[in-house]
Formats: structure tokens, C-alpha cells, sequence
């Protein structure tokens, strides 16, 4: 039995008295070789939060690609069980979803980020999370000044439900397969699109304020954020599907002059991003975005205001949504 | 508010590990073991859990699972297949006779250890079909299958129609594609992507000549044939996540009480069985 391999090692973080566990990739040098000692020093690290209920190795698997792309890279990489999710103890409750809308893991969250700091030596951390991990990314990021950025995929910025009527759910299939149901769908949408204009574009009831609030915050202080989104049903490219709200525009709008957010949109991706072309894609545009921002694990000059190389001039404070 | 703070309270524990996560060496690979280690252990059970994305929808009742019965002074010894999860390899170079090695190292391994207690095989799904195996070939004292397919051609195919289930939520038109479709891609082509997964066709056409063996279709010849403690249980929707998929986020939480309570006690009346069977020593 061992407890590490060539290239990971199986860690557990114990600190304010909750154990999680956790696969720490190492970084390789551009040789090949994995990097110990003082080159891990101040470098910056990636840390993978758990989607929802999914163990740390993600949908497929795609977790580990990642981190283990990453590490190649020299990024430290680390994938955490929270409390009470994959290998670690503890309960989780009920409602998961409820709970991680209401940023129930951002201190804990927090708290380990900050634990990975001291315990190897790295300037901060980069955040990455998936859908609900994107939400506790998001949360805890402006719990700890240890986050240095943030690559969120898919994140909604809605109060979304685990489980949906069961009646909704067969009109909904029905919709999408039959044709006179696809036609009424088409209808719905319509009125919905009414109902957002006359409404004049305010936030719509179910709209998770609360994370709204905390990406102001983080987004304002010019954190680098990627922003990474797959294609939805009925939607066009980073839009959301006609008469819903959207809420890309309103919160890159909230970000303001300072900020720091690229916006990806991966063709080809489905909602987990763990398909073939997906990780792949993902990959690509998050190492560029690493190296633009924290070089060879390394932040270059203060990484809260650099701007990508890779986008030219005038990054800071404007947004790009662009399809991939 | 109050609701927050007292679940995040209930999140920090009070105790030490006795879960030991650990890399297996194995045929030039490493699998991803986490043992439940107990003091003076009655038995040991060894968790051959679902397949490839099935283990993601059903991980934490499984490892809930394994608690139960590691709090009945039962050491559980859980992995990844190699190729899945946190065990290295790729997943599309895998075999089903490399999964099958994987059973037979490990079991091995436990039954090692000492005391020397029996060994109890317990398999989910297509794991279900691997402990299965390996009883027939004379590994374990006792074996407790649930939702064991005839054969594993079964397991993917009930994998294939939840995964094209999901798929079509959030596809309408003609880009939806029936299990049919994808199965026929699947055999046209080389291999097939399924909830992240890259399915080969040789997996797909191995995996109807892999077959549970048939005296274990029924539980009173399995018994009557090896002369062990064998159980078959057939688990329906209310056992979602743990089979049948399920609501991501929502069942997970679910009171297995149901279904580890009778399966516990089956394993404490089968070690009488395996201590009058045989002379354990330690016992």
C-alpha cells in the first residue's frame, strides 16, 4: 500500500477540525521530472471542488485530466472531497443543493484553501469549480484573500432545485420530441421573452442574490475569473434561451471598469464539460488563461490586475464572450 | 440562516480516521483503495462497486454502506476499477479479465491479513457480475450480490439507456438519438462516449460473453453448488442512488436503513456458517 504514485500523492487536510481528503498532483518540471522541496514554494496552486454530489474525480473523470494537465504545466493541483461528499466524513443534508446555493460550504472551503497555503508553501490558490462547485467557488473566494482567481464552468446564478416535478418534467420531454410539442415551446418562449421586456430586465424572483452580491464583490476587485460555458438547450452561443434572464450580461455588467473576466464559450461541451472535445477545450483555454495569469505556477507581478497576452491590450474591466 | 450554520456544524468531526485511502501496486498500475479498518475485525467484506459513471451517481451511499457495516466490526475494503476514478490506467484500454484480476488481487490481499477472518464478497452491478466470478473460481466464504446482471452486456446497456435518458433532457428535434442509435454507433464504429467514458466495441462485444456463471442465476442452487452462504437481492428504484440512478443533490441523503440492516445481518449469520464450514484459525 502506498500513499503516493510517481506523480500524486493522497492527502488529508485536518485543519479547524474537519478532515477532508484530497489527491495533491504534483508539478513537473519542464523535464519531466516532479518538482519537491523549494520549488513548490510560492507557486500558485489549482484546487478542484466537488460538482454537487460527485466524487473529486469529477464526471468522467475529468477532474483528474485536468489536474494532472495542469500539474504538467507546474501548477500544483489538488481535488478535495468536501465534508460529507466522496471520501470524506461527515453528513451532508437533505437539501444539498439548497445548502450549496446558500454557500453552506464557503467556510470550510475557505478554510482548506488556506491550509493549502501553509502546508506547501504556495502563494494562493486558483478555484476551480463546476456548476454547484462554481457556486462554493465563487463563495469562497471572497472568504480568503489566499484565492488568487477563479475558472468557473457554468455557474447560474439562480436558485436551482435538485428535482423537478414529475409533471414538468414529462411535458418538457414531450416538448423536445414531438413536434406540436416543440411548437408550443417555441409559443412559451415568446411569452416569455413579453414578460421579460415588460418587466423591463429586473432580476427574476428565484435569482440567488446572495452569490450575486458575493460576485460583485470579487469580480469588482478585479480577480481573474474565467468564465467558461457550455451550450444550453434552445440557447445561442453564451445567450440564454429566449425569455429567460440573462444573467451573464447582468453580472459581467456588475463586475465594473476594474475586473478581470474572460468568457468562454466551448462548442461542442456538454453541461458536465467531461466529453471528449469538452476537456479538451476546458484544458486548452484554462492553461492559456493560467499561464497568461500566474506563469509556470508562478504569479507574475501581482496577478490581481494582469491581463492576458494571449488577448492582447485592454483586458482589465472588459469582458469577452467568445465561442471556442 | 440558522439552518446553514447548524448543517456546517455538523460537518466538523469529532474523531479520527480509521479510513485509510491508499494506492494498491497492481500489474504496473495503481488502484485506489481506502480500507475500514476495525480492531478485532469478525469478518471482512470486500466492495466491488458499479461501473464507470455509475460510481459517481452512487458513491456516497456505497461508502455509507461500507461505515455500516465497518461500525459492525466488519473491516470493508473498497477500490476504483483500474482505468476509473482515482485509480490510474485508461479506462478504454481496460478489459473486463484486467477488472476480474483486480477482484482476485484484492481478495487475496484480505484474506492476508491477519486474524484470519472470513471473507465475504459483495458486489454492485457489473461488480456484481466480478465478485461473482471470482466466488466461482473458489475466492471468498460468502458472496452477496445486489442487482447482479446475467451478463455484462446487461450492466452497460442499462448504463447506456440512464445515460441516453439524460442526454435527451437536454436535446430536442433531430439531435435526439435512441440507446438504439448509439448502440448501433457503438458497433459501427470504435468506440462510443457515454457519460464521459470512451466505450470501445471490443468492450461492447466482450461484454456478451461475459456472463455471470449459472449457478449463481438463483440462490438456493448457488448455495446448494458451492456450499456457501450466497444472497441475490434485486434492488428496485427505491434503492436509487445506489442502483436506477436517481436525482443528483437530492437522493443521495436518503435512509438506507432498509437496505443495510438485513444485508448486515445476512453477513452476521453467514459468518456462523463460514465458522462451522471451516476451522478458522483465530476463531
Amino acid at each position: 500500500m502506498y500513499q503516493a504514485t510517481e506523480t500524486r500523492e493522497l492527502i488529508t487536510l485536518g485543519g479547524v477540525g474537519v478532515l477532508v481528503q484530497g489527491t495533491y498532483h504534483r508539478p513537473r518540471r519542464q523535464n519531466g521530472g516532479a518538482a519537491t522541496g523549494l520549488s513548490e514554494l510560492n507557486r500558485t496552486g489549482v484546487l478542484f471542488l466537488n460538482s454537487l454530489s460527485v466524487p473529486r474525480s469529477s464526471t468522467g473523470d475529468s477532474a483528474v485530466y485536468w489536474a494532472d494537465s495542469f500539474a504538467a504545466c507546474g501548477y500544483p493541483s489538488f481535488r478535495l472531497d468536501l465534508p460529507g461528499l466522496g471520501d470524506s466524513d461527515g453528513a451532508i443534508p437533505g437539501e444539498l443543493l439548497d445548502f450549496i446555493n446558500a454557500g453552506g460550504y464557503k467556510s470550510i472551503a475557505a478554510a482548506k484553501v488556506r491550509e493549502l497555503c501553509r502546508r506547501f508553501g504556495l502563494s494562493g490558490v486558483v478555484i476551480v469549480g463546476h456548476c454547484a462547485g462554481a457556486i462554493t467557488a465563487l463563495y469562497a473566494a471572497g472568504e480568503c484573500h489566499e484565492c488568487k482567481g477563479l475558472i468557473l464552468m457554468d455557474p447560474y446564478f439562480h436558485l436551482a432545485k435538485a428535482v423537478r416535478p414529475k409533471v414538468r418534467l414529462a411535458l418538457s420531454d414531450w416538448a423536445r420530441r414531438s413536434r406540436v410539442g416543440g411548437f408550443l415551446s417555441d409559443v412559451y418562449d415568446l411569452v416569455m421573452k413579453c414578460r421579460l421586456h415588460l418587466f423591463g430586465g429586473s432580476l427574476p424572483a428565484n435569482a440567488n442574490v446572495a452569490l450575486i452580491g458575493r460576485w460583485k464583490q470579487v469580480a469588482s476587485a478585479g480577480m481573474p475569473i474565467l468564465l467558461l460555458k457550455a451550450p444550453g438547450l434552445k440557447s445561442s452561443g453564451a445567450k440564454p434561451r429566449a425569455g429567460n434572464f440573462d444573467y451573464l450580461t447582468h453580472v459581467l455588467k456588475l463586475a465594473g471598469h476594474r475586473s478581470d473576466v474572460v468568457v468562454r464559450f466551448i462548442e461542442g461541451a456538454d453541461h458536465s464539460f467531461a466529453n471528449r472535445s469538452g476537456r479538451a477545450l476546458v484544458r486548452k483555454h484554462a492553461e492559456s488563461w493560467l499561464t497568461a495569469h500566474f506563469s509556470a505556477g508562478v504569479p507574475e507581478g501581482g496577478a490581481m490586475n494582469s491581463s492576458s497576452p494571449e488577448e492582447g491590450d485592454g483586458v482589465n474591466g472588459r469582458h469577452r464572450c467568445m465561442t471556442v | 440562516m440558522l439552518e446553514t450554520s447548524r448543517m456546517q456544524a455538523e460537518l466538523h468531526l469529532d474523531k479520527m480516521p480509521v479510513e485509510q485511502p491508499a494506492y494498491f501496486k497492481a500489474f504496473g498500475a495503481y488502484l485506489y483503495t481506502v480500507l475500514h479498518r476495525v480492531e478485532d475485525p469478525v469478518a471482512r467484506v470486500l466492495l466491488v462497486g458499479p461501473f464507470a459513471s455509475e460510481r459517481h451517481r452512487s458513491y456516497l451511499p456505497w461508502v455509507r454502506w461500507a461505515r455500516y457495516l465497518a461500525a459492525r466490526r466488519i473491516e470493508v475494503l473498497r477500490y476504483d476499477y483500474r482505468g476509473i476514478g482515482e485509480s490510474s490506467e485508461a479506462f478504454e484500454e481496460m478489459t473486463f479479465t484486467d477488472w476480474s484480476q483486480d477482484v482476485a488481487l484484492l481478495a487475496g490481499w484480505l484474506e492476508s491479513q491477519s486474524p484470519r477472518v472470513p471473507l465475504v464478497l459483495h458486489g454492485l452491478e457489473l461488480g456484481a457480475l466480478l465478485a461473482g466470478r471470482a466466488f466461482h473460481h473458489g475466492t471468498g466464504d460468502a458472496l452477496l450480490l445486489w442487482s447482479p446482471p446475467a451478463n455484462a452486456n446487461q450492466a452497460l446497456r442499462s448504463i447506456l439507456v440512464r445515460w441516453v435518458g439524460m442526454v435527451q433532457m437536454l436535446r430536442g428535434g433531430d439531435e435526439r438519438k435512441s440507446a438504439g442509435d448509439y448502440i448501433s454507433q457503438l458497433e459501427r464504429e470504435s468506440w462510443l462516449e457515454v457519460d464521459g467514458y470512451s466505450w470501445s466495441s471490443r468492450l461492447w462485444q466482450d461484454s456478451f460473453h461475459f456472463a455471470m456463471p449459472a449457478a449463481l442465476c438463483k440462490e438456493d442452487t448457488a448455495c446448494a453448488r458451492y456450499d456457501r452462504p450466497v444472497r441475490l437481492v434485486q434492488l428496485g428504484k427505491e434503492a436509487a442512488p445506489l442502483a436506477k440512478g436517481g436525482s443528483a443533490g437530492y437522493d443521495e441523503a436518503r435512509d438506507f436503513t432498509w437496505l443495510f440492516g438485513p444485508n448486515a445481518e445476512w453477513i452476521e449469520d453467514a459468518l456462523v456458517l463460514c465458522l462451522k464450514g471451516k476451522n478458522v484459525p483465530g476463531n
